[in-house]
């Protein structure tokens, strides 16, 4: 049933309002109304129709019909059903009683998202079948095309374990992150590179050294990946001597 | 050098739609001449063959027929699945109202719909398409040339038609017309995404986490 308050003033009740749960495509079929449940609360809301000259037995009938048919598999749409249907017996009674009070109006207009749900069954199936279409189709994969990633590259002599080592050097000299901001913006690898790229220069240098202190373990880990990137792509040298692990650009 | 053959050339090395304008620029001729000559090509591959011209998604591409799928499925071994219900309501929904927030998606279900509109994110069917200029700036959403490619469809315009009535209250003459069709249009700031046609995921499968959708949305 619709949500109701007292109004303090008048002691009236005042119909709240519905729900935004549409009701489930119960089709009505009365002698001066043809259509779904929905259709006739927005035209009733509307003063499209007027409900006085519209039998409410058929919708009852519809409703049953339906509770049958579902097997009440759906509760919200049943509710929302019932819903519907007793604001509909409400504002009947309210236009068929001899009553001097005026009938209450909905607090809040009433609010059924349009179209509803149950609107777009049609497009969706239609949807379903242009999709089942197309996937009879086959189109050329872009995976076709070379695949960057294996871009040819070569490490020479240095290994991954001195890969590893660079990377903890940087991290051990990391000072512990600031509160983290909320609604922080993405970071970019691509545009890390180009940091990374300008700040490496033609001298090898360990990365520790190209990176601006103080600096935090995000950022350290931001860096490596930026220059494990660079080395991917041939645009970073490597050079491993007993001690360290330094690093300048290829170009 | 013929111009069919051309075209043919250019869209067999196309990984996605390539526009009339492109072929025409890329050929350096006029966009009626393109036209022409997809409409040959059409005709040509008609005759017989594999393979045929279609129109999605903005552009032309080349792609086989529909009675070599089986065959090409088995080589391909393509993981298919169709959305699931949820899914497929809040495509639509976003479909004919784009852009529209999250919130209007809720309202339209009366369910929450935050999961199927991240699985339809990742899925790149839907994109974030701006803000609106209102009170918390809610995130607009909108449908993707992916969306366009994966349901054969080449224009939004080309959406199937809802009823009458009904095509009153979204406004899909207006999304015909190619204006956004949202309540307080006016005030969407819309980015330009810059996305690209691309090839459709043919690995889609129903959600495999539990639907997180079955609280009601209530009014006061």
């Amino acid at each position: 049933m619709a949500a109701r308050t007292e109004a303090q003033d008048t002691g009236l009740t005042v119909v709240a309002g519905l729900g935004l749960v549409a009701p489930p495509p119960i089709h009505i079929q009365a002698p001066t109304f043809e259509g779904s449940l929905a259709t006739l609360l927005k035209c009733v809301r509307d003063n499209k129709v007027q409900l006085l000259d519209v039998p409410l037995l058929p919708v009852c009938e519809a409703y049953f019909d339906y509770l049958v048919q579902t097997n009440l598999a759906d509760l919200d749409e049943a509710a929302a059903a019932l819903l519907a249907l007793a604001f509909l017996l409400e504002r009947k009674a309210w236009a068929l009683l001899p009553n001097e009070q005026p009938e209450p109006e909905p607090e809040a207009p009433l609010e059924l998202p349009e179209p509803t749900i149950h609107e777009y069954a049609p497009a969706i199936e239609c949807l379903r079948t242009w999709h089942d279409e197309r996937a009879k189709r086959f189109f050329r994969s872009p995976d076709a095309s070379p695949e960057p990633y294996e871009l040819p590259f070569t490490l020479a002599k240095v290994k991954v374990e001195d890969l590893a080592m660079a990377l903890e050097r940087v991290l051990r000299r990391a000072v512990p992150a600031t509160v983290e901001q909320l609604n922080k913006p993405r970071r970019s690898l691509s545009e890390q590179m180009r940091i990374v790229l300008v700040a490496l220069g033609k001298e090898f240098k360990p990365l520790e050294d190209a990176i601006p202190s103080p600096y935090t373990r995000e950022d350290a880990v931001y860096w490596f990946l930026a220059l494990l990137e660079l080395i991917r792509l041939a645009q970073v040298n490597i050079r491993v001597t007993e001690t360290e692990v330094a690093f300048a650009r290829a170009h | 050098m013929e111009v069919v053959d051309s075209v043919m050339a250019l869209l067999f090395v196309a990984d996605e739609p390539v526009p009339t304008e492109l072929l025409a620029r890329t050929l350096n001729i006029g966009d009626g001449q393109v036209d022409q000559a997809i409409e040959i090509l059409q005709a040509r591959l008609a005759e017989g063959g594999p393979l045929q011209v279609v129109q999605l998604a903005g552009g032309w591409q080349l792609c086989t027929r529909p009675e070599f799928a089986e065959p090409v499925a088995a080589f391909l071994k393509p993981q298919r699945q169709r959305l699931g219900r949820s899914l497929m309501e809040v495509l639509a929904i976003v479909a004919y109202r784009q852009p529209i927030t999250m919130a209007e998606v809720d309202a339209a279900r009366g369910v929450q719909s935050d999961y199927s509109l991240r699985q339809l994110l990742e899925r790149r069917l839907l994109q974030e398409v701006g803000r609106r200029s209102t009170p918390g700036r809610p995130v607009l959403y909108g449908t993707t040339q992916q969306f366009l490619h994966q349901f054969n469809i080449n224009d939004i315009a080309d959406l199937p038609k809802l009823s009458a009535e009904l095509t009153d209250l979204v406004g899909v003459e207006a999304l015909a017309a190619g204006a956004p069709v949202a309540e307080g249009e006016e005030d969407v700031e819309v980015e330009d995404s810059g996305a690209k046609p691309t090839e459709p995921d043919e690995s889609e499968t129903e959600p495999t986490s539990p639907e997180a959708e079955r609280t009601p949305v209530v009014a006061e």
